[in-house]
């Protein structure tokens, strides 16, 4: 975060791509982009695949300057969609995490004593929201129902899209650059921890949470998708077989969420559990092993049995934990 | 574990496994077995068809998970509304093109669940065998039903048909292709569309309808040859029941609807409370008597083995709920504490000047155990004291009132109430006839310490007599609502349906049962008390929507105690 400003405010996206190439969605939208790689650039991930609905709110987020807030359950890679669509654009990117602990002085600035010509001195360091506002940045504030609504407020004014920011510290009023982008991920919709999974997750102000302009809402993926993710990802399981195991995995865990949905177990599979299990797998070279001990063992033992008759239905085998086990 | 306990278990089990994978399958969350029947909040389902009902004498668990898989993908792949409107109303054809429409799910498995489809399989197999064995096949018309079946089966879901019978289908199959050979040819290209599958189907079981009715003058289900009579109609009993409701065949219990009750304007009767009492249970048994109860229970307890502290801290994490409790001072973050500002002049160094929140988790709740005080629960009497004693006091360890309260009656075969009702010239439907009797074992104000006696009451056998339970959950009910805490839990326990021979006979058989399911209905409408069913080695799902059978008999460790928390919590669904 040292990049002083001259050097990264002056940037500017120059070209236009298209993302029908650069997505591979139907659109015949053009999106502006960056020719340099700046630091803050996130890594591309060639497999990774855009789900097309919150991809082009995303993008509606990056051209037209509106603030997007993505939601959806964990697991779904709501924050690494945001990434990937900035890697794509070489738009710089900053996540920033926030929890309960995060104060205003953490997102404002705040004076701090540092060493000048070997003597101590008292200088206001800007915090993580005017430095970025200054700058040709996506700000990505994860877990955004984490963060303290009474916090929360020290962003209202940027959430309008000319909206100013003013340093009381400092005396100084910051206009953003018309670069700079923001965005939330969420797992609620900021009615708090209503089914029990989001322990530690706020009840936000809904003055705030209607400034959002966009709320994108990633829940599980199509079945052939989350596949095509999963043989991206483990390219040991990417041949015919490998497909028909990996179908199998990801009817395991689509009766998971549906037995979680129904309230019959009370943990369930997100993608990345797929994924870690077809890792497993690898490893282990045995899907009900990999499976136990990637997933089964993290339920509670009287949910067990359940799970076990989910694993039958798309596996037609029995794990130990199962009532037919012998 | 008895017989009977462990059969009833071994119910519950299955119905809890085979309603979760229903749910899941079918993305429905209301679903959930309620007295061996699946139903959909509070109203019953359609049986659908014959194959999908196994019975657990006959048929193993993989039976369960194929007729549990049908009945999803009958729910996920049948629109209802369609279906009812084109099932024809002759019970034969209708039977038929039940049949088919099952068929046609059963052949649209979802991509990627192989065990589904093996599951199925399974389950056709066997309910195929069962009704080859049952005596269906010997005679022609059974014969023509089951070929039917299982030709269509075979080609809709493309797999051969069963082995043992193959050869036995031939001739039948042979008469039957000409006139429903081009239907059938296509049943499988159609499987996708309901509608279009319809229209096939329906011809067919027009066909065999015709069939059936034209070689003879009986009419279906009374074969002409005398010799096989039985055999034949019992087998023909398995496939035509779809209207009927399912046997209870054991261990559930049995319950049923009264005309008396439903058809009287002013609803469930008393013929006298004349003779009603509330009385505590503690002065019905002589002093010395109860120490001696009472060190038999402890002595029971003692060798149970239970960690009460650990059961206490289990209830504490089920029914508290973190809230502010007063002020932690001395603090070195938080708010500023005026009381200790004039320390920070004295002794400037010293930091602790803040004081934080405490939250603390509070349990904010009443549990209510009635206990059902009827003749046959004797036996498990001191079983429930242990399990009752135990919970009491580790409920009150995690701050939680709870009452214990028994319902029995003061006389055996309708008492005093009877005689005033022979002498009142014996009116029709008097309603509830006995002397209704409520005991207090220990009320919610009272702390287990001082409740050791009375609850040792609970084993002085001529204390129970018989039961009415839809007036005590009802009482059980009101003694809830007086309490001032937030959350109410009434856990009923009962070894049967409710029994009081001079009301059964004086009325009708279900009257009291009718009344029970009433009350229970009717509380858990309100919903500010939350009521469960514990059956003592009896399923109680027709009366209670939560339920658990319990196992008493033996050595029971903490496992009876664990499963009555994963009831409260909510799990052990149907």
């Amino acid at each position: 975060m040292n990049t002083s400003i001259s050097e990264t405010s002056g940037l500017r996206p120059d070209r236009l791509l298209s993302v029908r190439e650069l997505f591979g969605i139907d659109s015949d939208l053009n999106v502006p982009a960056f020719s340099e790689r700046d630091d803050h650039v996130p890594e591309i991930d060639p497999a990774y695949r855009f789900n097309p609905d919150v991809t082009l709110a995303i993008l509606a987020g990056f051209v037209r300057d509106r603030r997007v807030m993505v939601q959806g359950l964990h697991g779904t890679g709501k924050s690494t969609h945001i990434e990937q669509v900035a890697a794509r654009l070489n738009w710089p990117c900053v996540r920033v995490n926030l929890d309960g602990h995060i104060s205003r002085l953490d997102l404002v600035g705040k004076d701090a004593v540092v060493l000048r010509d070997g003597q101590q001195v008292t200088e206001f360091q800007e915090g993580i929201v005017p430095w970025a506002l200054q700058r040709p940045v996506a700000l990505v504030f994860d877990e955004y129902d984490a963060g303290r609504p009474d916090v929360m407020f020290v962003i209202q004014r940027i959430l309008e899209r000319d909206g100013k920011f003013t340093l009381m510290d400092q005396n100084k009023v910051i206009s953003p650059h018309p670069f700079f982008r923001l965005f939330a991920t969420a797992n609620t919709v900021g009615l708090g921890n209503l089914n029990g999974l989001y322990h530690g997750a706020q009840r936000l102000n809904h003055a705030q949470i209607d400034r959002w302009n966009i709320v994108a809402s990633l829940n599980y993926l199509p079945r052939d998708e989350e596949i095509a993710i999963v043989q991206a990802r483990v390219p040991s399981l990417a041949d015919d077989a490998g497909r028909e195991l990996v179908g199998a995995m990801v009817s395991v865990a689509d009766l998971t969420r549906k037995g979680f949905a129904a309230g019959d177990i009370s943990t369930l599979m997100s993608p990345r559990t797929v994924i870690t299990w077809a890792e497993n797998v690898e490893i282990f070279r045995e899907p009900a092993l990999a499976f136990r001990l990637s997933f089964v063992n993290k339920c509670d033992d009287a949910e067990k049995r359940i799970v076990a008759e989910y694993f039958q239905r798309c596996f037609d085998r029995e794990i130990g934990e199962s009532y037919a086990a012998p | 574990m008895s017989e009977a306990q462990r059969r009833a278990r071994h119910q519950q089990v299955v119905e809890e496994l085979c309603a979760a994978a229903i749910r899941a399958l079918a993305g429905d969350a209301e679903l959930h077995f309620r007295a061996r029947r699946l139903h959909r909040g509070r109203r019953a389902l359609p049986l659908f068809a014959p194959h999908l009902h196994p019975s657990l004498e006959h048929d193993d668990f993989g039976s369960f998970r194929g007729a549990a898989d049908g009945l999803a993908l009958r729910l996920l792949h049948s629109d209802a509304p369609l279906h009812e409107r084109l099932c024809p109303g002759e019970p034969v054809e209708r039977l038929v093109f039940e049949l088919l429409e099952q068929i046609r799910v059963e052949a649209l498995v979802p991509p990627g669940m192989p065990g589904v489809a093996s599951n199925l399989r399974h389950r056709h197999a066997a309910w195929s065998r069962g009704l080859h064995h049952a005596g269906l096949t010997d005679s022609a018309r059974g014969l023509l039903l089951y070929t039917l079946a299982q030709i269509c089966r075979a080609r809709v879901a493309n797999e051969p048909v069963l082995d043992e019978t193959e050869d036995l289908l031939e001739a039948t199959r042979a008469a039957l292709a000409p006139l429903i050979g081009h239907a059938l040819a296509h049943l499988r290209r159609d499987r996708h569309d309901q509608a279009a599958y319809a229209a096939h189907a329906l011809q067919i079981a027009r066909t065999i309808a015709q069939m059936l009715h034209g070689d003879g003058s009986a009419p279906l289900g009374e074969p002409r040859d005398a010799d096989n009579t039985d055999a034949e109609r019992a087998a023909f009993s398995l496939l035509m029941d779809l209207d009927a409701q399912i046997g209870e065949r054991f261990t559930s219990a049995v319950s049923g609807r009264s005309r008396v009750l439903e058809e009287s304007a002013d609803g469930y009767r008393v013929f006298t409370t004349a003779y009603d009492r509330e009385q505590r249970a503690a002065a019905l048994v002589r002093a010395e008597l109860l120490r001696e109860y009472r060190e038999k229970l402890d002595a029971r307890i003692a060798g149970q083995g239970v960690n009460v502290a650990r059961l206490a801290r289990e209830l504490r994490a089920l029914l508290a709920q973190p809230a502010h409790d007063g002020w932690d001072s001395v603090q070195e973050e938080g708010r500023i504490d005026g009381r200790r500002i004039a320390q920070l002049i004295s002794s400037p160094t010293e930091r602790r000047l803040f004081r934080s929140e405490r939250v603390e988790p509070i349990a904010d709740c009443v549990v209510t155990w009635l206990i059902d005080c009827s003749g046959s629960m004797k036996e498990h009497a001191e079983s429930v004291a242990m399990i009752v004693d135990v919970f009491v006091r580790a409920l009150e360890q995690a701050g939680v009132a709870s009452e214990i309260l028994g319902f029995t009656t003061g006389a055996w075969n309708g008492g005093r109430a009877l005689r005033d009702w022979q002498r009142a010239g014996r009116p029709p439907n008097p309603g509830r006839m006995n002397e209704q009797c409520h005991l207090i074992f220990k009320d919610a104000d009272t702390a287990w310490r001082r409740a050791r006696a009375p609850i040792a009451a609970l084993l002085k056998a001529d204390l129970f007599r018989e039961g009415i339970d839809g007036e005590a959950v009802r009482w059980a009910q009101r003694r809830l609502r007086e309490r001032p805490e937030a959350r109410k839990l009434l856990l009923v326990v009962s070894d049967g349906s409710p029994m009081d021979s001079a009301t059964n006979l004086a009325n009708d058989t279900h009257y009291l049962d009718h009344h029970l399911v009433q009350e229970v209905q009717r509380i858990e409408q309100q919903g500010d008390v939350q009521v469960f069913g514990v059956g003592v080695g009896l399923d109680l799902s027709p009366y209670y929507s939560a339920s658990l059978v319990l196992d008493l008999a033996g050595s029971t460790g903490n496992q009876v105690f664990r499963e009555l928390l994963e009831m409260i919590a909510g799990r052990h669904r149907r």
